[in-house]
């Protein structure tokens, strides 16, 4: 990845904080490198524990930034949530959630935040 | 642990489900136990879009239990249950009152109808419990008597209910619609076939199975959809057993008191007719259940499924036996085949002569086995009309339909002061021995069926069925013992079919 594409994804990540503690999620942890992957950020919402993956892309990339996560990144997420469920201790509900943003030719960010992403699929 | 009862169905039969669910902390999933089939584990999604949109998040690992374990579950009418029960889990309501629950949900919490509802009225009647169903289910559980139900209409109308907040109306019971159709063809409709309509008249009168013969274009098929219009409407008896089937199969009740008919092409396979398949639902012969069942083109139905529908026709009743299980559902049937009298459908017709060989009309005979030609009390030939009859005006001196169910209906209520102290309904169902005790005949009857006997070579189950048919002549004409020309009639009626069970050529009579 690119450096700019790096620096995208970090002002990404830090946009994602701001937003979502402004809609009352408490973040816990940034960054986590368990289990295989990286938690871009982990919150506490209400009773639950929020596993968020942040992705940004700015405009003129065909893909809109939640198709960027397929079957085996959900997996990998799927995975390193777990571990950090374990390695913390908690026995709560807990999922994973999606902040997409894209930002614009204005440098305008537009959010979409996708809940629960894990729901429809099989986990054992 | 919630505990709330939903039910599954077992042929037309509902069984009680326990409904158990527990929630603890972890990803989310859904998992349900209990022998679901695909329809359950998938109401899972269902469930939880349903549950959604009466706000109740589900988080967490969900386990559901479907108890008794050991019992097959199928449908999507343990969607409602199962919502029921992860809501009272999750707190969102606290304490539900015993009751049953069935119904499809909608992704947006809509009740969806569902198979079964009339089973589960049943169920929910000796349980003594209140039952709650989609609204649409409501007709058919509102002809069941004596039983509590609540026709629910989406998700928030029933939490609702439940929590005390708003009351949902309970189902008032109503009566059988007398709802009369209009016999469609009307007997007065059929040109000429004066015959074969008094063979029609007696099949209605004693329940007797009746075998058209006729060349092709002569009216068999007019004739047999003519029969459902002179039967006589259901007793409330057997409006519920056709009711029960129908609600089995999820079939909405349109037809009122009027028995059922049920036409089946040739190519139908055995489970169709039978019953069976997946989840072992009720067949062709439990449809036409207490009304008409019409096999046209008789000698075309593979022989294995011609021989499976001699126990059912004897009974009154078919065992749907599987490796998963084994279901009784009622098949009380008025059969009426039909046939070309030979491969060319020409012989015995006077105006185009019969081009097929000797040998391919017996094989044709020989398609039909001697067993189940005995369950058919009555043939008639259904001759091509002459073009002084097919020029006609409509309605030329035929009776109506609704004349001839008069006289049929007579005639049945006379069998039944006969018959019911016995444990029977029609002439039909009465075993030979009975028979014989019952018709007393004179000394110039037996003088004439001796002679008949001899002369047609009868064989003893011939015999009974000339009987029988008397039986049925006499009641229509209103008399209280069989006399000779009743048992001539008889006789006319088992010549016709001398072609099939001898292999000879001639249908006509």
């Amino acid at each position: 990845m690119s450096t700019s594409g790096a620096l995208l994804g970090a002002e990404g990540e830090e946009e994602a904080r701001r937003r979502l503690e402004a809609k009352g999620y408490r973040v816990l942890e940034r960054n986590v490198r368990i289990g295989g992957a990286e938690l871009d950020l982990v919150c506490r919402h209400g009773d639950e524990v929020v596993v968020v993956e942040v992705r940004t892309r700015s405009v003129g990339v065909l893909q809109p930034p939640e198709e960027t996560v397929g079957p085996v990144k959900l997996r990998r997420l799927v995975r390193a949530g777990r571990s950090w469920v374990v390695s913390r201790g908690w026995r709560g509900p807990w999922r994973i959630d999606l902040v997409g943003f894209t930002v614009d030719r204005n440098g305008e960010w537009h959010e979409s935040h996708l809940r629960d992403i894990t729901a429809g699929m099989v986990c054992e | 642990m919630s505990t709330i009862l939903g039910l599954t169905l077992r042929g037309t039969r509902a069984l009680c489900v326990e409904v158990e669910a527990e929630v603890t902390g972890g990803l989310f999933a859904i998992t349900i136990v209990g022998l679901p089939d695909a329809s359950v584990r998938e109401a899972r999604e269902r469930v939880r879009a349903a549950l959604r949109t009466v706000e109740i998040p589900l988080r967490g690992r969900v386990t559901v239990n479907l108890a008794p374990a050991d019992i097959p579950k199928e449908g999507a009418l343990l969607d409602l249950p199962l919502a029921v029960a992860l809501a009272c889990r999750t707190g969102a309501i606290d304490e539900v009152p015993p009751a049953l629950f069935m119904g499809e949900l909608a992704l947006d919490g809509r009740l969806r109808r569902v198979r079964g509802a009339v089973p589960a009225a049943l169920l929910a009647r000796t349980m003594g419990l209140p039952l709650f169903v989609p609204l649409e289910n409501v007709p058919e559980v509102a002809l069941v008597e004596g039983v509590v139900a609540y026709g629910v209409p989406d998700l928030p109308a029933l939490f609702a209910h439940l929590r005390g907040e708003a009351e949902l109306s309970p189902v008032a019971s109503c009566e059988i619609p007398e709802h009369e159709a209009e016999p469609d063809p009307d007997m007065a409709d059929v040109k000429g076939q004066f015959q074969a309509k008094r063979g029609l008249e007696i099949a209605a009168a004693g329940h007797h199975n009746i075998f058209l013969v006729g060349s092709p274009g002569s009216g068999k098929t007019m004739l047999a959809r003519a029969l459902r219009g002179i039967l006589p409407p259901l007793s409330k008896e057997d409006f519920m057993e056709v009711l029960l089937v129908r609600s089995t199969l999820g079939v909405a009740v349109e037809d009122g008191r009027r028995p059922p008919y049920r036409a089946v092409h040739h190519t139908a396979t055995l489970p169709a007719i039978c019953g069976g398949g997946s989840g072992l639902r009720p067949g062709e012969i439990s449809r036409a259940h207490r009304g008409v069942l019409f096999l046209d083109e008789f000698p075309e139905f593979p022989r294995d499924l011609v021989e499976a529908l001699r126990q059912p026709l004897e009974d009154g009743e078919i065992v749907v036996s599987r490796a998963s299980g084994s279901v009784t559902y009622p098949s009380r049937v008025l059969l009426v085949a039909a046939a070309n009298p030979c491969p060319c459908g020409n012989d015995g017709d006077p105006s185009e002569p019969c081009r097929c060989s000797a040998s391919e009309r017996e094989r044709y005979a020989r398609r039909l086995s001697g067993p189940i030609l005995d369950r058919i009390d009555l043939y008639v030939s259904v001759p091509r009309l002459t073009p002084e009859e097919l020029v006609a005006v409509e309605g030329h001196g035929a009776e109506s339909s609704a004349d001839i169910r008069r006289r049929v209906t007579a005639a049945r209520e006379r069998q039944r002061e006969r018959w019911t102290p016995l444990g029977f309904g029609c002439n039909a169902e009465v075993p030979e021995k009975l028979l014989r005790k019952e018709l007393r005949l004179g000394g110039a009857e037996r003088r004439f069926l001796e002679d008949a006997a001899r002369r047609c070579r009868l064989s003893g189950r011939g015999l009974a069925r000339i009987l029988r048919v008397a039986r049925t002549v006499a009641d229509l004409e209103g008399a209280d013992a069989v006399g000779t020309t009743h048992l001539a009639e008889a006789l006319a009626y088992r010549q016709g079919g001398n072609a099939w069970t001898t292999g000879s050529r001639r249908f006509s009579s």
